[in-house]
C-alpha cells in the first residue's frame, strides 16, 4: 500500500494479468486471438485513459471486464482480481452483484443505450432497486438527487422525460447518473463523448473527472484521442491490436514516449504541436492490420520506421525491443 | 479572383405538423463568404450549426431558399448541370456510406466519366487507374469491392471519384473525422498534396479544431445557421473575439495544455425551431447583456476578421 | 454480385430445409423439362378400356376417369405449374419492383398513389381478388396468370419501396447526384442491386404463392381448361371419385404441396441467410 499527498489509501482495485481473449469463429479451425497476454491494473480512485485505434482490443477487455462478452469467446488469464474477489470463473448470480453495482459503465451513443419507450424516470429507479431494497419515494428522491450530482437543471422535471427529447448531452448525463446509482468503485467509459460536440464533450468529462475525485471512484475512459486522456486522465494506457504496447504516468507518456506507435500517434495529431499549418504531417504508413492479418512478432512492425529484425520474431513479447528512450522512466 | 461567393444565403424548412402551424426551421440565415483559388476555407461548429446543409445547398443536393450564388464569376443559375458538376465535387464524411457496395473500385471512380464524357472504356480505364496512383491506391484493387477496403482507403476512393471531372472546388465535409488517429494524418496529407497538383480550392468542413487549424488558410465559425465570426486563421485561432469561438477553442482536447484554465461553458444548443430573440448565443454566453436579447447582431469588421457580436 | 451468390450459397448450405426444398424444385424442373422423354405415354391419350385402373406396371400410378395414365399427367403438370409459377414471378416482380422503386424514390403524390392502389389489392383475401379479375376477363390459364400476378404485386412494391427508401438518403446516392447520374440511373443502376436481398427472399415465397393460386383457380375451373394436365383441374375433375379411386385425387394435391412447400423452405433458408439482423447472431 501506498499513501499518496492526500493520505489517501491507494492500492490496486483491479489487477489483471496476461489476459487473452479469443473469439470462436463458424470456420472453427482458428479462433481469432483479440487481446494478447494483456496485463495492467487500475489504483482505486485514478483515472486510466485507454489509447487505442479500432481493433486495439479496448471495448473487448471492457466487456470482460463486466462479464458481457458473448458466448463465442474464451477468456483465459493468469489472475483477474477485482478488489481482492476473483473474476474468473465466476457464476452468473456473483457477477451480478459486481456488474452495475461495483463496476459500472457507459457506453458511447447514450441514445442507443436508453430505453427509448421508458421514462428516465422508470429507467433510473429501476437501476437504483437492483441493488438497493428501498421504497419508491425514497427511489425517486435518490433519482433526484443523482441527476443534480451529473449537473441537470431542473431534476423534478427532467424524471418525466423520455430520452427522445433529451438531448446528446443531457441523455450521457443521465446514463453516468444511472451509472454512478450504486457508488460504484470502479465506472468505465467508453468513448463517452465521441458522439458529442466538443462543448458537451468538455462538460462530460468535466463532470466525470469531478465524480472520480469526489466519490474516490476509479474511472477508466477508453477513447480514440489521445488530446482527451492527455487532459483529465491520471495514468495512460496506449493499446495497439489487441496488446498493451506502453502505458504510465501521463506527462511521462505525453512528454516522453517510448513506443513508436505512441510518438507516432502524437506526432501525427494536426494542431499546434505539429509544426506549421498545412505542412506535410508525420505520419504512420499503413494501416491497422485487421483480426485475420496479424503478423507474428511485435504487431506494429510492419508500420514502425525503427523495425529491427529481432521485432519480426515470433519470441517478441512486449514491451518494445528498441524503445526510443532507452532508460525507463518509472 | 473569388472562385466561389455565397452572398445573402438563406435556407429554411418549412416543418409542418398536423394541426399545427407550419414553422419555418432557419438552418442557414444571412451566409456571406468567399472562396479564393487554391485556398482552403475552413468551417467549424458544432452539429446543428448548418455546416453540413450549407455543404448540400452548394452543391445544388438541396435548392436555397434565397440568396445568391456564384461559381467563377458566373451565376448558379447560369451553368449547365453537367458544366456545373465538373467544377464543384464533394467528400463525403462516412467511408461505409459514400461508396456503392455493389460496385467494385473501378466503377466507383469511372462512373462519373460514364456520365460525364464520351470516352470508350479502354480510356476510361486509364484515366481509372492514374487516379488510383493519385490517390496511394494500387492497381490491383481495382477488381475490389468497398467492403475490402479499410476505412482509410475507402477515403482514398472517394476522393479519386470526386477527383475524376477535374473539379476546381473540393468540398470536404468532415472527411477524416470517421478515420482511425492514425489514419487521419495519412489522409491529410493526401489532400495537401493533392491541392497543390491541381491547384484546388477547399471548403473544409469539420467539428475538429486542430484538423480546422491545420488545413485551412481562413476560418468560418457557424452558430445555429449564422456565422460567428469569419476571418483568417492565426486571427482566429490565437486570439479569438466572439465568445463562442473562444469557448469552442478551449473545449477542444489537446495534448499541452492544462486543464484547470479553462472554462467550461453551461448550457446546451437551444432548439433550432424555438431560437430566442436576439443573439442565438445569448442561453451559454458568458458577457450576455440586454441588448442580445433584443436584437441580433451582425457582422462587423473587427481587428482583419468579421465579428457578431454587440460585446466587441 | 459473384461474391453475392458466393456468400448466399455458403450460409444457405447450413439450412437443411432450404437444402432439401432447392433440391426438390431442381428435381422438379429437370421433369417438366425432360417430361416428353421421360412420360411413358402422351398425357391426353386415352386409353378407352382402363378406367380408373389402380397402379399396375403398364401405368404404374394408375389411369384417370377417362382412361389417360396419371404418372404422364402430373409429370406434364409440373410444366405447366413452374411455368405459371415463372409467369407469375416475372409478371409481378417486374411490375412491382418498378412501381415500388419510383414510389420510393419519387415520394409525394406518386408514392400516395401507388401505396392506395396497393392497399386497395391487399384489403382483400388474394383469392376472392383473383377470382374477381378472371371472372373479369373470362376463364383460362392466361388470363389466370394475369389475375394471380396483380394479386402479388403489392408484396414486391411494398419491398421495394421500404428498401429504397433507406437506400436513398445514404451518401452514395448524393454522390452520384453530384456527378450529375440522371434519376434513372441512380434509381435502376445504383439503388436496385442494393435491394436484391428481400427481393430474391419474395420471389421465392411468390413462386409458392403463384402455383397455389393458380391451382386454387383451376380447382374452381377458372383456371387451365379440361384437357390440360394442371394440377388444380386434375384434383377437381377427380373429386367425384374420392372413396373409388382416391389416388386420382391424392397425387396432384400432393404434388402441390410438396412443390409449394419446397418453394417456402427456400424462401425462409434465403431470408435466414440474407437478413443483416440475423447475420450478425453468428
Amino acid at each position: 500500500m501506498i499513501l499518496d499527498s492526500r493520505n489517501k489509501i491507494k492500492m490496486n482495485l483491479l489487477n489483471i494479468e496476461n489476459l487473452n481473449i479469443f473469439f470462436k469463429t463458424d470456420k472453427g479451425t482458428h479462433p481469432i486471438h483479440a487481446v494478447r497476454d494483456l496485463s495492467f491494473h487500475v489504483n482505486a480512485g485514478e483515472m486510466l485513459g485507454v489509447v487505442g485505434e479500432s481493433g486495439s482490443g479496448k471495448s473487448i477487455t471492457n466487456l470482460a471486464l463486466l462479464g458481457i462478452l458473448p458466448e463465442t469467446a474464451i477468456v483465459k488469464a493468469d489472475e483477474m482480481f477485482f478488489m481482492q474477489q476473483n473474476l474468473q470463473g465466476l457464476s452468473e448470480l456473483n457477477w451480478r452483484n459486481i456488474r452495475g453495482k461495483e463496476i459500472s459503465m457507459i457506453f458511447q451513443d447514450p441514445m442507443t443505450a436508453l430505453n427509448p419507450f421508458l421514462s428516465v424516470e422508470y429507467q433510473l429507479t429501476e437501476t437504483i432497486f437492483t441493488h438497493q431494497n428501498i421504497s419508491r419515494k425514497e427511489a425517486i428522491n435518490r433519482a433526484i438527487e443523482l441527476l443534480t450530482q451529473v449537473g441537470i437543471a431542473s431534476p423534478k422535471e427532467r424524471l418525466k422525460a423520455y430520452p427522445f427529447e433529451l438531448s446528446g448531452g443531457m441523455a450521457q448525463r443521465v446514463m453516468i447518473a444511472m451509472a454512478i446509482s450504486s457508488s460504484p468503485k470502479l465506472l468505465i467509459a467508453d468513448e463517452p463523448t465521441t458522439a458529442l460536440d466538443v462543448t458537451i464533450q468538455k462538460q462530460i468529462l468535466v463532470l466525470l473527472k469531478n465524480l472520480q475525485e469526489k466519490n474516490n471512484m476509479a474511472v477508466i475512459l477508453v477513447t480514440h484521442d489521445l488530446g482527451l486522456v492527455a487532459e483529465y486522465s491520471d495514468r495512460i494506457q496506449v493499446m495497439y491490436a489487441g496488446e498493451k504496447v506502453e502505458e504510465g504516468i501521463t506527462q511521462d507518456i505525453i512528454m516522453h514516449p517510448t513506443h513508436p506507435y505512441t510518438a507516432g500517434l502524437l506526432s501525427s495529431r494536426p494542431g499546434l504541436s505539429s509544426g506549421l499549418p498545412k505542412s506535410v504531417l508525420p505520419s504512420i504508413h499503413g494501416i491497422v492490420p485487421a483480426f485475420h492479418e496479424r503478423p507474428e512478432g511485435c504487431q506494429f512492425h510492419p508500420r514502425c520506421s525503427f523495425v529491427q529484425e529481432d521485432c519480426k520474431s515470433s519470441a517478441f513479447r512486449n514491451p518494445c525491443l528498441h524503445p526510443l528512450i532507452q532508460e525507463s522512466i518509472a | 479572383m473569388s472562385i466561389l461567393k455565397v452572398e445573402n444565403l438563406h435556407k429554411s424548412y418549412p416543418i409542418k405538423k398536423l394541426f399545427k402551424e407550419t414553422k419555418l426551421l432557419n438552418a442557414l440565415t444571412d451566409i456571406n463568404f468567399h472562396l479564393d483559388r487554391k485556398e482552403t476555407l475552413g468551417i467549424v461548429g458544432e452539429s446543428g450549426c448548418g455546416k453540413s446543409t450549407l455543404a448540400k445547398v452548394l452543391t445544388l443536393l438541396e435548392p436555397k431558399t434565397s440568396g445568391e450564388l456564384s461559381l467563377l464569376g458566373k451565376k448558379y443559375e447560369e451553368y449547365r448541370e453537367t458544366d456545373f458538376h465538373s467544377k464543384i465535387q464533394m467528400v463525403f464524411q462516412d467511408p461505409y456510406q459514400s461508396l456503392n457496395p455493389r460496385k467494385k473500385a473501378i466503377d466507383i471512380i469511372a462512373d462519373p466519366l460514364i456520365i460525364n464524357s464520351q470516352l470508350n472504356r479502354q480510356e476510361r480505364e486509364e484515366k481509372v487507374l492514374a487516379m488510383m496512383n493519385k490517390v496511394g491506391l494500387r492497381e490491383d484493387f481495382k477488381e475490389r469491392y468497398p467492403h475490402h477496403f479499410s476505412g482509410g482507403q475507402r477515403q482514398r476512393l472517394g476522393i479519386a471519384r470526386a477527383l475524376m471531372l477535374n473539379p476546381e472546388i473540393l468540398i470536404l465535409d468532415e472527411p477524416v473525422s470517421a478515420l482511425d488517429v492514425s489514419i487521419q494524418a495519412q489522409v491529410l496529407n493526401l489532400l495537401l498534396e493533392l491541392q497543390n497538383e491541381f491547384s484546388l480550392s477547399y471548403l473544409f468542413i469539420s467539428h475538429d479544431l486542430s484538423v480546422i487549424q491545420h488545413m485551412s488558410d481562413r476560418i468560418l465559425v457557424m452558430y445555429l445557421g449564422r456565422i460567428v465570426e469569419y476571418g483568417p486563421r492565426n486571427k482566429v485561432f490565437e486570439n479569438p473575439l466572439h465568445p463562442y469561438t473562444k469557448i469552442l477553442l478551449e473545449s477542444a482536447p489537446s495534448v499541452n495544455k492544462k486543464r484547470e484554465s479553462a472554462t467550461i461553458i453551461s448550457g446546451e444548443l437551444p432548439s433550432a425551431l424555438n431560437l430566442p430573440k436576439g443573439c442565438a448565443f445569448q442561453s451559454r454566453c458568458p458577457l450576455v447583456k440586454e441588448s442580445c436579447k433584443q436584437e441580433v447582431p451582425k457582422l462587423k469588421s473587427v481587428d482583419g476578421r468579421s465579428v457578431a457580436c454587440f460585446e466587441i | 454480385m459473384k461474391i453475392f451468390f458466393n456468400e448466399l450459397f455458403t450460409e444457405l448450405k447450413k439450412n437443411k430445409g432450404a437444402l432439401i426444398g432447392m433440391f426438390v424444385i431442381i428435381l422438379a424442373t429437370i421433369i417438366a423439362i425432360l417430361a416428353p422423354l421421360l412420360a411413358p405415354y402422351d398425357p391426353a391419350k386415352i386409353f378407352s378400356e382402363s378406367l380408373r385402373l389402380p397402379p399396375s406396371t403398364q401405368f404404374l400410378l394408375g389411369t384417370d376417369d377417362l382412361g389417360r395414365d396419371l404418372l404422364s399427367r402430373l409429370m406434364y403438370g409440373s410444366r405447366i405449374s413452374l411455368s405459371v409459377g415463372l409467369c407469375v414471378v416475372v409478371l409481378s416482380l417486374c411490375t412491382g419492383t418498378f412501381l415500388g422503386v419510383i414510389a420510393g424514390f419519387y415520394g409525394g403524390f406518386i408514392d400516395r398513389l401507388i401505396m392506395r392502389l396497393t392497399d386497395l389489392i391487399m384489403s382483400l383475401p388474394s383469392i376472392l381478388f383473383a377470382i374477381v379479375i378472371v371472372a373479369v376477363l373470362g376463364p383460362g390459364i392466361m388470363n389466370a396468370i394475369i389475375a394471380v400476378s396483380i394479386v402479388a404485386i403489392p408484396n414486391f412494391t411494398r419491398i421495394i419501396r421500404a428498401q429504397v427508401m433507406v437506400e436513398k438518403n445514404k451518401q452514395y446516392i448524393y454522390a452520384a447526384k453530384l456527378f450529375g447520374a440522371s434519376n434513372f440511373r441512380i434509381m435502376f443502376v445504383e439503388i436496385l442491386p442494393n435491394c436484391m436481398a428481400p427481393l430474391i427472399v419474395q420471389a421465392s415465397l411468390g413462386f409458392s404463392d403463384g402455383i397455389l393460386n393458380c391451382a386454387a383457380l383451376g380447382f374452381l375451373g377458372l383456371g387451365a381448361q379440361a384437357p390440360m394436365p394442371e394440377w388444380g383441374t386434375m384434383l377437381s375433375d377427380a373429386r367425384s371419385f374420392i372413396e373409388s379411386s382416391p389416388l386420382m385425387v391424392t397425387l396432384p394435391g400432393l404434388c402441390i404441396l410438396v412443390i409449394v412447400l419446397s418453394f417456402n423452405l427456400l424462401g425462409d433458408g434465403l431470408r435466414d441467410a440474407l437478413d443483416p439482423r440475423l447475420k450478425k447472431q453468428n
